[in-house]
C-alpha cells in the first residue's frame, strides 16, 4: 500500500514539473524563432520540416534535401511526347465517351446500388491484394483480407454488401489495397519510367509490370467468351466513374499544366501507398 | 483507500487537462476555420444555385483567414519566387490564390455531411503539422495540413493522399519557368482563371504542350 501510494505520488509530481517544463520550453521556442526567420526562400524542399506524412525530415549532409517522396516525384519522364499524346486521348476519352456514360447511368441507377457494385468488384479483387500481400511477407494482414473475402462472400451477398467494413482487426496490419506494382515497390524496385497507357492511364515502368501481373489475378480476365469479360471490366469502369465525377475536372481545372499536376499526383500517391 | 481513490482522481484530471492542453493552438484554428466552412455549407438559408454566389463570397472570406496565401505561393514557385520583381511576386499571389479559391471553392460545394477527425499535431517552431481523416461514403481520405505562425497559425499546405498541394504545383511551375519568363507565368494563370470564368466546357481547358 505505502509502495503503491509513493509512486503514484511520485508519477504525480513527474507530471507536474513535466508539464511545465514542457510548457515553458514551448513558450520558449515560439517566441525564440520569430525574428530569427524572415521571410526568405530556400532552395526545392528544404523549408520544409516535416515529409508528406509527418515525419521529420533529417538534414544531413547533402542531397537530403527531397523528402523520398519527392525522389518518386522525380522519375524520368523520357517519353514526355508520347506520354502527353496519350494522356490528351484518355481525356477526351473520358470527356467524351466515359463521363457521359457514367452520368446517364448515374442518372438511371441511385448511389447506393452503385455502391453495392463497387463493392462487388472489389471483394472480387480479393486475389490481387492477397498475393501481394503474401509476397510483401504480411501474412496477418492477408489473413485478414481472407477472412474479409470469405465474410463477404458467404454472408454479404456474394461481396455486394460490405459487412465486414466494420470489424477493425486487433492489431493494426496497415492498408490491405495492395497491388503488385505496390509489392515491387515495397521490395524496392524503382518506378523506373513514367508512361502513360491508353484506357489505363498514368502508370509507370514497375506498375506496368505489376498491372500485367494484376491482370492475371483478376478473375473477371477468365470469364469466356472474351467480350464478356471486356464487358464485365468496362462496366466496373464506368461504375467507379461514376463514383467519382468531378476529381480529375477539379484537378484539372486548378492546374496550369494538367498533365505534369497528373503525373506528380499518380507518382506521389502511389509511392504513399507503397509505404500505407 | 479512500485516499488512493483521491490521488487516483487528481491524477486523472491533471492527465485529462494536459492532454487538452496539447491539442494546441493550430488545430484549435483548423478546426473553427473548417467548422466555419461546414456551417456555410450546411446553412439552409444559403442552399441552392440562387445563393451560390453568397455563399462563395462567404467561403472565401473564410479561406482567406486560414490560408497564408503569399507562403503558399512562395513555397510553390520555390527558386523561382526570387526571380520575380516585388510587383510580380504581389502579381504572382493574387493569380494564383484566385485560382486556388476558384476551383477547390466549387469542390467543396459537393460536400455531404462528410465527417472530419483530427488525428493530431506536431508543432516545431512556428510550423506545425497536423493530420486528419475525412470519411467519404466508400472510404476514408487522409488529409495532412502544413500551418505556420507569422501573425497567427495559418495554413500553408495541403496533403491529400499523399500528394502535397504545394509541391504539386512546384513541378508545374518549376518547369514552365525553366522555359519562360515569371511574367509568362503569370499570364498562364490569369489566362486559365479567364477560361474557367468563361464558363467554358473543362474540356477545351488542357494545358498548351508545355
Amino acid at each position: 500500500m505505502h509502495i503503491l501510494f509513493r509512486s503514484l505520488l511520485a508519477a504525480l509530481a513527474l507530471t507536474l514539473v513535466s508539464a511545465t517544463f514542457a510548457l515553458a520550453a514551448d513558450q520558449a521556442a515560439s517566441v525564440a524563432p520569430k525574428q530569427a526567420r524572415p521571410s526568405l526562400l530556400l532552395a526545392y524542399g528544404d523549408v520544409d520540416i516535416w515529409d508528406e506524412t509527418g515525419q521529420i525530415i533529417k538534414k544531413g549532409s547533402g542531397g537530403d534535401k527531397m523528402t523520398l517522396s519527392d525522389a518518386a516525384a522525380q522519375t524520368p519522364d523520357p517519353l514526355e511526347g508520347w506520354n502527353r499524346m496519350w494522356f490528351g486521348f484518355n481525356d477526351k476519352l473520358y470527356f467524351w465517351a466515359l463521363k457521359p456514360v457514367a452520368q446517364g447511368y448515374s442518372f438511371v441507377v441511385p448511389e447506393r446500388p452503385r455502391l453495392w457494385v463497387h463493392n462487388f468488384f472489389h471483394n472480387l479483387m480479393f486475389p490481387v491484394r492477397f498475393v501481394s500481400l503474401v509476397l510483401q511477407g504480411k501474412p496477418d494482414a492477408a489473413a485478414v483480407e481472407t477472412s474479409r473475402f470469405i465474410g463477404n462472400t458467404a454472408f454479404g451477398l456474394g461481396g455486394f454488401a460490405d459487412i465486414t467494413a466494420d470489424s477493425k482487426p486487433y492489431k493494426p496490419i496497415g492498408s490491405t489495397e495492395k497491388d503488385l506494382g505496390l509489392t515491387f515497390g515495397y521490395w524496392g524496385a524503382d518506378n523506373g519510367l513514367y508512361l502513360v497507357w491508353p484506357f489505363i492511364g498514368p502508370s509507370s515502368g514497375r506498375d506496368t509490370l505489376g498491372y500485367v501481373g494484376d491482370y492475371f489475378l483478376t478473375p473477371a480476365t477468365y470469364i469466356n467468351p472474351w467480350y464478356w469479360s471486356a464487358g464485365a471490366k468496362g462496366y466496373e469502369k464506368v461504375n467507379e466513374v461514376s463514383l467519382r465525377i468531378g476529381d480529375y475536372e477539379t484537378l484539372k481545372d486548378a492546374s496550369v499544366d494538367p498533365y505534369e499536376a497528373v503525373r506528380d499526383a499518380y507518382l506521389r500517391n502511389r509511392f504513399k501507398k507503397v509505404n500505407d | 483507500m479512500k485516499k488512493l481513490s483521491i490521488l487516483v482522481g487528481t491524477l486523472l484530471l491533471v492527465a485529462a487537462l494536459c492532454s487538452t492542453a496539447l491539442a494546441g493552438e493550430p488545430q484549435d484554428r483548423l478546426r473553427s476555420g473548417i467548422e466555419k466552412v461546414i456551417a456555410i455549407l450546411s446553412d439552409a438559408s444559403l442552399k441552392g444555385a440562387a445563393k451560390r454566389p453568397d455563399r462563395q463570397v462567404k467561403l472565401r472570406a473564410v479561406a482567406d483567414g486560414f490560408f497564408d496565401w503569399r507562403e503558399l505561393s512562395r513555397r510553390a514557385a520555390a527558386e523561382g519566387w526570387n526571380k520575380f520583381a516585388p510587383k510580380q511576386q504581389d502579381e504572382f499571389v493574387a493569380a494564383f490564390s484566385e485560382l486556388l479559391q476558384k476551383t477547390y471553392i466549387r469542390k467543396l460545394e459537393k460536400y455531404n455531411n462528410e465527417k472530419v477527425n483530427y488525428l493530431g499535431e506536431q508543432i516545431e517552431g512556428n510550423q506545425a503539422f497536423l493530420k486528419t481523416q475525412v470519411t467519404m461514403k466508400d472510404k476514408t481520405i487522409p488529409i495532412n495540413y502544413v500551418m505556420i505562425k507569422h501573425d497567427q497559425w495559418m495554413v500553408y499546405d495541403v496533403v491529400v493522399e499523399g500528394v502535397s498541394l504545394v509541391k504539386n504545383y512546384r513541378t508545374q511551375f518549376a518547369k514552365i519557368l525553366s522555359k519562360d519568363t515569371p511574367d509568362a507565368l503569370i499570364q498562364r494563370i490569369k489566362d486559365k482563371i479567364k477560361s474557367l470564368d468563361e464558363g467554358k466546357n473543362v474540356d477545351d481547358v488542357v494545358g498548351k504542350e508545355g
